[in-house]
């Protein structure tokens, strides 16, 4: 008998009483006002919001927070290795989190799945009609699409490992600036 | 080689006043920052009800989830591997990287290979295990295990990280800047992601009904060394499944709330398909854990999604530190769990509780494991395993209290003696005694006092 078969007949034998699945589960709205939240979550994961009215508005206050590094958008870049060199990388981001400051992303918005990891500063994207009030109605939004690899992100890298002291950068990006668009 | 017992180790521990006072107070600021973010949710005790019911349902349906996961997993291109033991796990894990004839490798917390002991295993066959947690790594380098589940290496000072990274990355002597070090170690880890061809995670959540799982991590550890790879291989205990994607929205809500009061970790990375030409494995490890669910009072350990909160509440973990428990999960949680491994090496975790209950108050699955601290300290005195000396002082005590002129008799005693020859009490043989001044006896019993008092 193989292994599976000797823990699932192991499983089986165990008379564990029956549990109702208990549904799905509906969240109490937090606020009254979403973009509030959001950018209050931004705040406390150390991300710095700028909102414009289109992308393309973002260029001189991105221009300014990044002097002299060079910004890659995009870009179906193949090998993951070379993302290691970029400095900052430009992506788009489907929704956001209000709760928690969580972005999505996945194999549709990432030209390689180490991008939003291996660049040293990101910076994403994201319509404030693309905010949602709390993870659940995120879930509800994710519904049964299906992707390889797909991340709530929420700010930059960091630990906490060395004496409770929280060090912003740790093994991914340095830093994340959330450029938020009124369209 | 003689284990310490809980006790023992603890003693130690709290050798250095002004260390157990820090991780005391460091762990009760965890636990306060907990506090403040669940405060937050006005839902939060509709949460943990519902995170605790679809555990419960999860556990009474376990082998057909197990089978629609694996049915999924496998659709999505994924291999599926089966492991009864800690031993099977580390001979699967080992017979995939040397397919790829790989020597080195990057990790990122898994528990559950802490509970197989995979670095030890791989080491000896000559495999280079690069821990990628920080923390993690800190203590490899010390050659010592982590001391808290989800804070690794919170028994450090920064002193100490200074001069293990002076030995071994070649920071500067005496540099003991947190902001520094860091940067340092991941300069170095860096360079390990690079170039590593295999990969190992842990899995928080698995969910049956799309094969996918969810790993969590603030430094973006896992996703450096899983998405840098060619393989990556995630080990999971098979009580990790739960039924549906929506219930991820349950558990991710509470999950870093719990641990360290943030309002969700960095990134919740959600693996479902290899990408083009990497291969990814899955390890389901009973280990122990089908045992645990034939056990009707133990059986809802298995609900835990490993936060760590009742770690950080616990009185007894943050005067004694995670490695008096001389075992991978220390703390409340792991005290419940260790019996079912090996009663007789875990006989002491029980009984290293009050009692007080604080951690099923925090416990966001809603597990009694203050009871079960106490189920377990029944079984282990039917089964004969408890120190001969609390054998029979509790016989005693049993007896004393079964008869009342006999307690009368005793409490009388005890009284007087505690006044007229302190000494007897107030010695280093009376392990109450320990830490403690003794409080004066009272004058009276209260049935005394209440005879002389009522009305």
């Amino acid at each position: 008998m193989s292994s599976r078969e000797e823990i699932i007949k192991a499983l089986q034998e165990v008379k564990v009483p029956a549990k109702a699945y208990p549904g799905a589960f509906t969240a109490q709205v937090i606020g009254e006002d979403t973009l509030a939240d959001f950018l209050y979550s931004m705040q406390v994961v150390s991300t710095t919001v700028i909102q414009v009215k289109e992308a393309a508005d973002a260029s001189p206050a991105l221009d300014k927070h990044f002097p002299n590094m060079e910004r890659v958008h995009l870009n179906p870049l193949a090998d993951g290795l070379s993302l290691a060199d970029i400095d900052v990388l430009e992506i788009e981001g489907d929704f956001g989190v209000a709760e928690n400051g969580a972005i999505w992303l996945d194999d549709s918005n990432l030209p390689h799945r180490v991008a939003p990891f291996i660049c040293q500063h990101l910076v994403i994207y994201l319509s404030q009609n693309n905010l949602l009030p709390t993870l659940q109605e995120a879930y509800i939004r994710l519904g049964d699409k299906q992707t390889g690899f797909g991340v709530f992100l929420s700010g930059p890298s960091k630990t906490a490992d060395i004496e409770q002291s929280l060090v912003i950068g740790a093994h991914g990006a340095r830093s994340l600036v959330v450029v938020l668009t009124e369209c | 080689m003689h284990m310490l017992s809980h006790a023992e180790a603890s003693e130690k521990f709290i050798a250095n006043q002004e260390r157990t006072d820090w991780h005391d107070d460091t762990l009760w600021f965890v636990r306060a920052k907990r506090d403040k973010a669940s405060k937050l949710l006005p839902e939060w005790e509709a949460l943990r009800e519902q995170a605790s019911q679809i555990k419960e349902h999860m556990l009474s349906n376990l082998p057909q989830y197990l089978l629609e996961f694996e049915a999924n997993a496998q659709a999505n291109g994924v291999q599926v591997h089966w492991a009864k033991d800690a031993h099977e796990h580390n001979e699967i894990v080992y017979s995939i990287i040397q397919k790829h004839g790989d020597k080195a490798l990057v990790k990122s917390k898994s528990m559950l290979t802490e509970e197989c002991h995979l670095n030890a295993y791989l080491e000896q066959r000559g495999i280079d295990v690069v821990d990628t947690d920080l923390g993690e790594r800190i203590v490899q380098f010390r050659k010592e295990v982590p001391s808290h589940i989800v804070l690794p290496a919170i028994h450090l000072k920064k002193e100490d990280v200074g001069e293990t990274f002076h030995q071994h990355l070649g920071t500067p002597k005496g540099n003991k800047d947190p902001q520094f070090l860091t940067e340092a170690a991941r300069i170095h880890l860096r360079e390990k992601f690079l170039e590593a061809k295999v990969a190992i995670t842990g899995v928080n959540f698995a969910v049956a009904e799309t094969g996918e799982f969810v790993v969590c991590t603030n430094e973006g550890n896992a996703d450096m060394g899983a998405h840098l790879s060619d393989v990556h291989i995630a080990c999971m205990g098979i009580e990790k499944i739960i039924p549906k994607r929506q219930d991820l929205g349950v558990f991710l809500r509470l999950l870093a709330r719990s641990a360290t009061g943030q309002l969700i970790t960095t990134y919740s990375s959600h693996f479902a398909k290899p990408r083009a030409g990497q291969e990814m494995h899955i390890v389901l490890v009973d280990n122990g854990r089908s045992r645990q669910l034939a056990r009707d009072e133990f059986r809802n350990s298995l609900k835990c999604i490993r936060c760590a909160a009742c770690f950080n509440t616990c009185p007894v973990y943050r005067r004694s530190g995670g490695h008096s428990y001389h075992q991978p999960v220390a703390g409340p949680i792991g005290s419940i769990l260790a019996p079912n491994f090996d009663k007789k090496a875990n006989v002491d975790l029980p009984f290293a509780s009050t009692l007080c209950g604080s951690c099923s108050n925090v416990c966001p699955v809603k597990i009694n494991i203050h009871e079960q601290l106490w189920f377990w300290r029944q079984d282990l005195m039917k089964e004969g395993l408890a120190p001969a000396g609390k054998v029979l002082g509790m016989k005693f005590m049993a007896w004393m209290m079964a008869n009342p002129t006999i307690f009368r008799m005793a409490g009388g005693m005890g009284r007087k003696v505690m006044n007229w020859f302190p000494f007897l009490v107030n010695n280093g043989l009376n392990p109450w005694y320990k830490q403690r001044e003794m409080p004066a006896p009272p004058k009276q019993s209260f049935q005394e006092w209440y005879k002389s008092n009522r009305l």
